[in-house]
């Protein structure tokens, strides 16, 4: 049995025109123990309406949210046994940042001693040993962040949920954040249900990614299956750059589907259960092309510069849309207006299920 | 770039304004110390008689002189203030509490006909002092109410209520909810919650409001006219009663400790203020 089950959740809004707008569409959703699993999707997909309805903070209209076997739905916020990190962190700024972390311990009435004992090691889970003293108003943007985590985490919940919380932070701040808040993941040993819109976070910190749209659930699975095989096009698009190929399968030969755009540019793909003259939409990332001397013929309109990496646009000479490349940075990368060949390997390329 | 014509007039342009606010009170002030009891546009010199007579210190300089009593007894003026106390204190207390908690309900929860509240309780503060009064008045008299201390009271706390309303809306208006979501998220109930949370953060507009309620109450002289008993008058009334008689020089004394004990209050009501809000 799951942790956490939610069934069939419905949640609907009424907009400002008097219309119905499903925020939640049909939800159905697991997460395990020790699990870190991220909502994602654009402002607006739901992520966030179901994270307050496992707080407490939204009401489902129909369906069932249960934790280790029990209905939460009874449950006001205050009595259910999760806790929540805050986009705007939420910190009582009249409070210290002891009395903050403590918050929970305190309104369950534990004495003074256990109290600040538990605040002292849950400072030091999240690096701010000795802050204690201090008023937020004192702190920086990334240790506000881990007051609000400290908080969070000391009346050791069932699971944390994490709405947004690093959008806030510089990138730097934030690439370390993630690598931190996995590690605590892992050494707390609770589930995490985090919600972002940025799909690099997601990739990096989450055993399971849930992408969402409109309410409802796109698709499911690990960072590597949600990026290497989406299920459709907006999961494809959505995660990561993305070159989407509308073909036509031309022939069949040896598991191999030989087939073209409708500009005439030809691709290799793995065959699966396809049929000559089948439709299908095919996924290659920018990282699976290589510069080659054989292989599709285009020409570089644009070279962005990253770094290690160089971004190209090449315009295949047969014409139809840019096809998006990464290239190692070095003295022979192509410049705007070389002619380069792309290669690729076939079976790095993704046959989606709903074209 | 600075142009320092345009700086000068700037300058010149500000120190009007100050001037044109301040200058009646200096001249109060200023007036309070002239040992002139005839004529205080003439200076004669440096008095503190008129406050030593006020506070009953000292034999009054008017009786001194065989000159008109100026002044009611001080007796009768401290009796003025006592009450004008009493009565800005009980009004702070009750509009306060009626007021923020208005707020409060007003914002954090739904029911039928909330913008028709709203309005409605501004209405009191744009009501013109003279109608409130007279309404007030006919009000009590019909339903037989004597009126007295507690007419007052009630008098001042029907607009006050709205001025705490409006100053406490103000600051929940500027309150990340998350943040009683997160008292209640971590295990607070709403209790807990309004006490813990909810109350320290509205504490400097709570506090804001009770101070205007104050300072206007204990300055109310039209309402309080018409709905005071004959035993109940207020500082305010008892120095319009006697300006009627003409400006004495008393009434400059009084005016300055008034200044002084405005200016205090304020200067609380802004060290409160800066410690509270972080």
């Amino acid at each position: 049995m799951a942790l956490l089950e939610i069934r069939k959740a419905r949640r609907e809004f009424i907009t400002p025109e008097g219309g119905r707008l499903a925020a939640l569409d049909g939800v159905d959703l697991d997460v395990a123990a020790n699990e870190f699993v991220t909502l994602l999707g654009p402002s607006g997909c739901g992520k966030t309406t179901l994270l307050r309805s496992i707080s407490g903070f939204e009401t489902l209209d129909a369906g069932t949210i249960r934790l280790d076997g029990a209905d939460l739905s009874a449950l006001p916020p205050f009595r259910r046994p999760v806790n929540t990190v805050f986009q705007s962190y939420a910190l009582f700024g009249h409070m210290t940042v002891a009395r903050n972390v403590g918050y929970a311990l305190e309104v369950r009435g534990e004495d003074r001693q256990a109290r600040s004992r538990a605040v002292g090691e849950a400072l030091e889970k999240v690096g701010l040993t000795g802050m204690g003293a201090r008023k937020p108003s004192q702190l920086s943007g990334g240790q506000r962040q881990r007051v609000a985590l400290a908080r969070a985490i000391i009346g050791q919940p069932r699971i944390l949920l994490l709405d947004e919380p690093l959008s806030a932070l510089d990138r730097n701040l934030r690439q370390q954040m993630q690598i931190e808040l996995k590690t605590l993941q892992h050494t707390l040993g609770i589930a995490f249900v985090f919600v972002t819109h940025d799909q690099e976070e997601a990739l990096t910190m989450s055993d399971r990614i849930v992408v969402m749209r409109a309410g409802q659930i796109e698709q499911i699975g690990t960072p590597r299956t949600i990026y290497r095989q989406p299920k459709n096009r907006f999961v494809a698009e959505f995660i990561g750059e993305t070159n989407l190929f509308s073909l036509t399968i031309d022939q069949i030969d040896a598991g191999l589907a030989h087939a073209r755009t409708a500009e005439g540019l030809q691709l290799r793909l793995p065959a699966g259960g396809a049929k000559v003259g089948d439709k299908a939409l095919a996924v290659l990332r920018p990282s699976d092309f290589t510069l080659s001397d054989q292989g599709i013929a285009a020409t570089v309109t644009k070279a962005v510069y990253l770094g290690s990496d160089l971004y190209l646009f090449a315009q295949p000479a047969v014409g139809g849309p840019e096809i998006r490349v990464t290239a190692r940075d070095s003295a022979q990368a192509p410049q705007v207006g070389a002619v380069v060949h792309l290669a690729y390997d076939p079976a790095a390329a993704h046959v989606l299920e709903a074209a | 770039m600075r142009n320092p014509i345009g700086w000068a007039a700037l300058t010149a342009f500000s120190l009007g304004f100050f001037l044109f606010i301040y200058a009646p009170l200096l001249v109060i002030i200023g007036y309070s110390f002239n040992s002139n009891p005839v004529n205080m546009m003439i200076w004669e010199h440096f008095t503190l008689d008129w406050y030593r007579g006020l506070l009953g210190l000292a034999e009054r300089v008017s009786d001194n002189n065989n000159r008109a009593a100026y002044i009611e007894s001080t007796d009768q003026m401290f009796k003025a203030l006592r009450i004008s106390l009493t009565v800005a204190g009980c009004t702070t207390a009750i509009s306060t509490v009626i007021g923020t908690a208005t707020a409060i309900a007003l914002s954090r929860y739904k029911f039928a006909a909330k913008g028709f509240y709203n309005g409605f309780l501004m209405l009191p503060m744009m009501m013109p002092d003279i109608v409130l009064g007279i309404g007030l008045l006919i009000f009590f008299v019909t339903i037989g109410m004597q009126l007295s201390l507690l007419t007052i009271i009630i008098g001042h706390c029907t607009f006050l209520t709205s001025y705490v309303f409006i100053i406490v809306q103000a600051r929940i208006a500027g309150l990340d909810p998350a943040l009683e979501e997160a008292s209640a998220d971590l295990g607070a109930s709403e209790w807990l919650t309004l006490r813990k949370v909810l109350l320290p953060q509205l504490a400097p507009g709570i506090l804001g409001g009770a101070l205007l309620a104050f300072v206007i109450s204990m300055d109310d002289l039209v309402i309080t006219y018409f709905v005071a008993g004959t035993d109940s008058t207020t500082l305010p009334v008892f120095i319009f009663g006697m300006v009627r008689r003409g400006v004495k020089p008393e009434i400059n004394a009084i005016a300055t400790m008034m200044i002084v004990a405005s200016v205090i209050i304020a200067a609380l009501g802004l060290w409160l203020r800066s410690r509270k809000t972080d």
